[in-house]
């Protein structure tokens, strides 16, 4: 999958678990969405495990530091 | 009518078609999680709905809501839904209920989740309170606690599944495992019993799911020191002494349908404190939404049911008594067969069952009269109509002739167009539409959630009583180690019945399937074996058994054949499942009193030994017959008729005439 791909269904997700839009950009941080507090993070990091159909480590969404961290993630979990 | 009323009626019809179009219609696939009768809409094809500005984007979420069990696609149709509440696309439920969620874990997003199946499932409009991270025993036990100054009219109560373990020594005696099981219990228990005379407010429970982990082994069930009997008998326990204020909430069940590696979830554990796996979060809070249904609607209490295709397979009209496919002579009959004794258990239950059928009154009752497979009789129908009227109309009448609400009505057929017509014009009628493989339609019934039993009245818990002094009766036989005495339990009922046309196939599959208990192994045709049932040379019959467990069908055929003064034993087979059960010393009864009865001297026994029948070699000298002759292909036997004393059984024998 490339990372186009995965930007694209990251939208879908972004779109089910927040009530106003919010545009998925690679320097998007949890700080510059009002809604983005921290139980809306653990739906979010729930929906993407299931959107793509990957399991992350423990601990490895903490270490991301922006949206861009976690679709490299995401690239890495779906290749391995 | 207003225009948007009727843009509103024209997109519900657009709904309806959508939901019983040919190719989507009957059951989602036999082995998902929800067994939807009609077919369910993705979440993102309810988003478009919303967007799109369809009228029809009510009932789309609704469908989508029931047949969900993905997390990301529950979280979807929850925002869909909280938009549409703030554009003014959807009015709250009317039914308000205060919900204060309690817990030793994360308590978001279950009681998001919660809010939107409550809301969409149960018609309730939840108004939340969510408790701190394992704060419930200080919540709960301080009665000044922000719980109780919520004034929740229900607690949901998610005890710490870290708190329910055995730490004692593995060597510990039994009874102290015990006592510390109770204890973990009776704590629970007493935190439901504070909440609810604090608050008076009703709670309900969740269990504890089981561990998936193979650890320890083979030790697992030994003793209660493994997490998984320690959970497993705490849940009991909860069960057992949960007062009538306290709803479980089977999270154990849920676990093990959905698999308990699939259930659980330990990095959420250890990132977010989440007690379950996001699959297993949509099940929990789905259950709790229909906890609430199960607490705000009327039960149902009618299931109408088609005829053909529906209780047995085949038109009766066209394909007539012999032709419909009912028993245990095929694969589908049997599994006709098994649809019918559920709905015999849901009529035990108190569910009414009612017929409404496109058919010749006469041609519908007629397998209830008098096919010997049927396992609905007449009888266990309350209302019965078989008529070319509309569905729609017989149904409203059933329900005024049984004074009844059509909203306790459930229909249930296999014709797609049969339910488009009741769910148009009876929409209050709730509908079913089974599909075509009738090994699914117990759970299409089971797995609607329309039936189950809420609560247990007074009569129930007399009931119960009785069916305990009963089973301690079996119990005492169950000890009863001789034969005799087993055989006794059984309460066997041995149907004895001539050749009859309806049976022919069934009789036909056993003389040609059947190797092991088989004297002579003749295979014969259906056409052969009903030719003999003119035949005056010949006495052909069959046994049925059934006993106090259940009912085993057809299992033993014997041809006999009249020749001068003998009569010759030309088949005996019989089914391997009822062996050493004395159903052949029944048969020998009958075979001998057919020999009497027509004037025979000799019982003539053949056995021709085959690869696989050496089991019935002794069979004809094990019940008194003497060796007349042996070759290699057969050894002939004989029995005096005048001098046979019938053997006594423990099978009530009932003689069934051919009319």
């Amino acid at each position: 999958m490339d990372n186009q791909e995965i930007y694209r269904r990251l939208q879908d997700v972004f779109d089910a678990v927040f009530m106003e839009p919010v545009v998925v950009t690679p320097t998007l941080t949890a700080k510059e969405v009002e809604e983005w507090d921290s139980l809306i993070h653990v739906s979010l990091v729930l929906a993407v495990e299931s959107e793509f159909g990957v399991r992350f480590r423990v601990g490895e969404v903490e270490s991301a530091k922006n949206v861009g961290d976690l679709v490299d993630l995401i690239a890495k979990r779906c290749a391995a | 009518m207003s225009r948007s009323s009727i843009k509103s009626a024209c997109s519900q019809r657009r709904v309806h078609k959508l939901l019983v179009e040919p190719e989507t219609s009957g059951l989602a696939a036999d082995n998902s999680l929800e067994m939807t009768y009609c077919a369910t809409l993705s979440a993102e094809q309810v988003k478009r709905s919303f967007i799109e500005h369809d009228p029809a984007f009510e009932p789309s979420l609704r469908s989508s809501t029931a047949g969900c069990v993905e997390f990301s696609q529950a979280l979807l149709l929850n925002n869909i839904r909280r938009r549409a509440l703030r554009d003014g696309r959807l009015t709250e439920p009317g039914k308000a209920l205060r919900l204060a969620v309690v817990g030793g874990c994360t308590l978001s997003p279950l009681a998001d989740l919660i809010e939107h199946f409550a809301s969409v499932l149960a018609d309730v409009s939840i108004e939340l309170w969510k408790g701190e991270f394992d704060n419930y025993v200080s919540e709960i036990l301080d009665e000044g606690s922000e719980l109780f100054e919520f004034k929740p009219d229900l607690v949901l109560l998610l005890p710490s599944v870290h708190r329910c373990r055995y730490s004692g020594p593995a060597s510990a005696a039994r009874e102290e495992q015990l006592g510390v099981a109770d204890g973990v219990a009776s704590e629970i228990l007493g935190l439901c019993d504070r909440i609810n005379r604090t608050s008076k407010a009703q709670v309900v429970l969740a269990n504890f799911p089981l561990p998936s982990h193979h650890d320890p082994g083979p030790l697992r069930n030994t003793s209660l020191t493994s997490d998984y009997a320690f959970r497993r008998y705490v849940n009991t326990q909860l069960g057992f002494r949960a007062p009538e204020y306290v709803h479980l909430c089977d999270v154990e069940f849920l676990a093990n349908r959905l698999g308990t590696i699939a259930a659980e979830d330990p990095k959420a554990w250890f990132e977010s404190k989440q007690p379950y796996s996001a699959g297993l979060l949509v099940q929990a809070a789905k259950e709790v939404g229909q906890i609430l249904a199960g607490l705000t609607r009327p039960t149902k209490k009618v299931v109408v049911l088609d005829l053909d295709n529906t209780l047995w397979g085949g038109v009766i009209g066209d394909d007539g008594l012999e032709g419909i496919e009912i028993g245990t002579t095929s694969a589908r009959g049997e599994a006709f067969r098994a649809f019918q004794q559920y709905l015999l258990e849901l009529a035990g239950r108190g569910i009414l069952l009612g017929v409404c059928s496109k058919n010749d009154h006469a041609n519908a009752v007629e397998p209830f009269l008098k096919h010997p497979e049927m396992v609905l009789k007449l009888s266990d129908i309350v209302n019965f109509k078989a008529n070319w009227e509309p569905k729609a109309d017989n149904i409203r009448e059933m329900a005024s002739e049984l004074n009844l609400g059509l909203d306790s009505f459930v229909f249930v057929d296999d014709n797609p167009a049969e339910i488009e017509v009741v769910r148009q014009f009876v929409p209050e009628v709730t509908c079913i539409c089974l599909g075509d493989d009738p090994s699914t339609f117990v759970r299409a019934l089971a797995d609607s959630r329309l039936f189950e039993v809420r609560k247990m009245t007074a009569e129930d818990f007399e009931r119960a009583e009785l069916y305990r002094t009963e089973a301690k009766r079996q119990e005492l036989k169950s000890t009863a180690t001789d034969m005799d005495a087993y055989l006794s339990s059984l309460e066997m009922v041995a149907e004895v019945s001539p050749f009859s046309k309806l049976d022919v196939p069934r009789i036909a599959q056993l003389i040609n399937k059947s190797n092991q208990f088989n004297l002579t192994t003749r295979r014969r045709t259906e056409a052969e074996v009903l030719a003999m049932i003119e035949d005056p040379e010949v006495d052909g019959f069959t046994i049925r058994l059934a006993d106090r467990f259940g009912n085993h069908g057809l299992i033993a055929v014997v041809i006999g054949q009249f020749a001068e003064n003998d009569y010759v034993v030309d088949t005996w087979l019989m089914s391997c499942r009822v062996l050493k059960r004395q159903v052949e010393q029944v048969t020998l009864n009958q075979i001998v009193e057919s020999a009497r009865r027509l004037g025979s001297e000799r019982v003539i026994g053949v056995y021709k030994p085959t690869v696989k029948n050496a089991m019935v070699a002794g069979l004809y000298e094990k019940l008194g017959f003497s060796r007349l002759r042996e070759s290699a292909e057969e050894t002939t036997y004989e029995l005096r008729v005048d001098t046979y004393q019938p053997s006594e059984t423990r099978i009530r024998v009932e003689l069934v005439s051919n009319g």
